[in-house]
């Protein structure tokens, strides 16, 4: 059962293209949801949260239609703010209670979830402490406890690790962690932090501009990415290419090593593979084709003289992952728009 | 501070309904306000005015005077007690007496109870709740109201409830029933058009500062022209600009207080503007709570 599943979302305001045909279907777990500001975050947690109806599209959030739900969703939905959101001169377990109330428990019983809670996310002692004597950590800490009181289904985290220093912010994402370890809930968290999200999530959506430029677990968005290695090579009686340079500033090559390194490059390219900037000829940063065989590296090495002595595959992070993605995406935009401009012009 | 997971047991309890959040917003309200050691002054201050009726009422029913000395010396402290309808009454006259003690507190509780939610971001913490404007709405009126009866309608009350105890008089609580209904109507008409104002204000100017002038100005400079200007012109129509007469009106308009001729007019009229000005005000209101501010 999908937790989110909504199809061609739309939602403008005025002149402005929040959303464009969003599709969403996400499985029970932990979901990141990244995106530049002005990507459509807020207007998705709107949706997600029942406050917003969109302008079209359809689809489910716990099975509540998007189109008529709202109270009763955000009834299911822990929602933890990334403001202060704080009610003054209130004690924790009184600012607990309260969110309790409001999301509809019984008094007592939100009082006595209150208590427990507080305890759950390690601020029992500070319980009867006022609002305004908690560290922002402990603000955080609360916030979470008051999204939990009413023991949700889903869990929406708004930037929990904001203004966290990094004591704090490892303190509060070993707390996320351990919580959806121990309670299997299903978490979405929305943050600028790509860290965060690679540590805590399963699943990752990204929003570029009002789209999901993509959507899946961390393990695929990894598996697209386009292949890169990192190559070390040495000429076959054993120096490394780089000995033969003038310098390695310039990059200027000599020699018959040299000279085999520039050609191996060149067939590595004219086999579709791309190079990327190094310091040193000795090794390369290469992006390969989707039909590439590593074997290939070698035999091509082999053929100019050289011996292969590193092949590394290198991992992309989710921040230039994030970056790829969306300059692809909007690239592919670019050119699909001169092509309709071209169309149009014939 | 790692998670205790022995005291964690979920929840599975069934959710009632989301106007029962509106008690609790009172509740919490009054916290906020009752601790606040500047507010139990203004509320201290405000309480004089009752502990001089309620000592008046209690020295001339135990000294035994006859009937007519006690309506006189009641009278001397501006308590009339023996009102002919259930409207023009001493109680009245009380909530009446207390109309500025009302607007300073309430004055600087907009700011604490309504423009911090605005200014400090707990906004988002009610409306992502299973509660919407409305229920907000409705909580933060109620608040307010809580406020103001603490001043107004509660002590009324009290006096209505003493002055029959210490005659030991169960005819004085039946016969003047309508006391009790006017006293509650009048304090219902100021919960309402207060409240919705305040809440209104306080949305819209959200700090201590600017409330409290732009809701003194309104109450009291209004008032003191209301009444310059009727005498001036000699034109009973300049009441309607004065909040605390209107209201009255109304309130006397609501459990039939005795009016006649011009008054009943002017009470009509009376409706007629609180009625514009709060339709004015809820709408204003409602723009600013919007749903969609809860995600920054």
């Amino acid at each position: 059962m999908c937790i989110v599943d909504i199809q061609n979302v739309e939602r403008r305001y005025g002149s402005v293209h929040a959303l464009r045909g969003v599709d969403l279907r996400l499985s029970p777990g932990t979901i990141g949801l990244v995106g530049n500001n002005g990507a459509g975050k807020s207007t998705l947690l709107k949706i997600l949260l029942g406050l917003l109806r969109p302008d079209s599209g359809s689809g489910t959030i716990l099975a509540e239609d998007i189109m008529s739900s709202g109270r009763n969703l955000r009834g299911r939905i822990g929602y933890m703010s990334e403001s202060a959101a704080t009610v003054p001169m209130l004690r924790g377990v009184e600012f607990v209670t309260l969110s309790g109330d409001l999301y509809g428990m019984p008094h007592r019983d939100a009082r006595r979830r209150a208590h427990e809670v507080l305890n759950y996310v390690g601020l029992g002692e500070l319980r009867y402490r006022r609002l305004e004597e908690y560290s922002t950590g402990n603000v955080q800490r609360l916030k979470l406890a008051a999204a939990l009181v009413h023991d949700p289904e889903l869990l929406l985290l708004d930037e929990p690790t904001n203004g966290l220093d990094p004591a704090g912010r490892a303190g509060m994402l070993r707390l996320i962690e351990d919580l959806i370890a121990e309670t299997g809930k299903s978490v979405i968290l929305c943050t600028h932090l790509l860290g965060d999200v690679e540590r805590l999530c399963q699943q990752v959506v990204m929003l570029d501009r009002g789209r999901v430029v993509h959507q899946g677990t961390i393990r695929e968005l990894r598996h697209s990415i386009r292949s890169r290695y990192a190559l070390n090579w040495q000429s076959r009686n054993g120096h490394a290419t780089s000995e033969h340079t003038d310098s390695e500033h310039t990059g200027n090559v000599h020699g018959d090593a040299g000279d085999a390194a520039a050609r191996f490059l060149e067939a590595l390219r004219n086999g579709g593979v791309e190079t990327h900037g190094t310091t040193n000829w000795a090794d390369q940063v290469v992006s390969v084709p989707a039909d590439w065989r590593s074997a290939r590296f070698f035999e091509l090495a082999a053929e100019h003289g050289l011996v292969l002595t590193g092949l590394v595959p290198e991992e992309e992070d989710l921040e230039r992952a994030f970056l790829r993605v969306t300059t692809e995406k909007a690239e592919s935009e670019t050119q699909a728009a001169a092509a309709g401009e071209g169309d149009r012009g014939n | 501070m790692g998670i205790d997971v022995a005291n964690y047991h979920g929840w599975s309890g069934r959710q009632v309904s989301p106007w029962r959040a509106c008690a609790a917003m009172v509740r919490v309200a009054l916290l906020q306000v009752f601790r606040r050691k500047s507010y139990w002054i203004v509320l201290a201050l405000g309480l004089i005015n009752f502990f001089v009726a309620w000592s008046v009422i209690y020295a001339v029913t135990q000294f035994q005077l006859p009937r007519d000395a006690q309506r006189e010396l009641l009278k001397a402290f501006g308590f009339d007690l023996n009102p002919a309808s259930g409207a023009e009454n001493g109680y009245i006259m009380f909530m009446q007496r207390q109309s500025l003690i009302v607007t300073i507190l309430l004055a600087f509780s907009g700011s604490l109870l309504v423009g911090g939610d605005f200014r400090q971001g707990a906004l988002p913490f009610y409306l992502s709740r299973r509660i919407d404007r409305r229920h907000y709405i409705v909580g933060k009126l109620l608040a307010i109201a809580a406020v103001i009866s603490l001043l107004t309608v509660l002590p009324a009350l009290v006096l209505y409830v003493e002055y029959g105890m210490f005659t030991s008089s169960v005819e004085y609580w039946t016969s003047q029933w309508r006391t009790v209904a006017s006293i509650l109507s009048f304090g219902a008409v100021q919960c309402v058009v207060l409240g919705i104002m305040l809440v209104t204000l306080s949305a819209y100017l959200q700090r201590t500062a600017p409330i409290a002038i732009t809701w003194t100005s309104a109450f009291i400079m209004l008032r003191t022209m209301s009444g310059q200007l009727r005498e001036a012109t000699e034109n009973d129509y300049w009441d309607l600009i004065d909040p605390w007469r209107t209201m009255r009106f109304v309130g006397r308009l609501c459990f039939g207080g005795d009016l006649e001729g011009s008054e009943r007019e002017l009470a009509w009229w009376s409706l007629a503007v609180l009625a514009t000005a709060c339709t004015a005000a809820l709408i204003l209101l409602v723009r600013r709570v919007r749903a969609v501010d809860v995600v920054e």
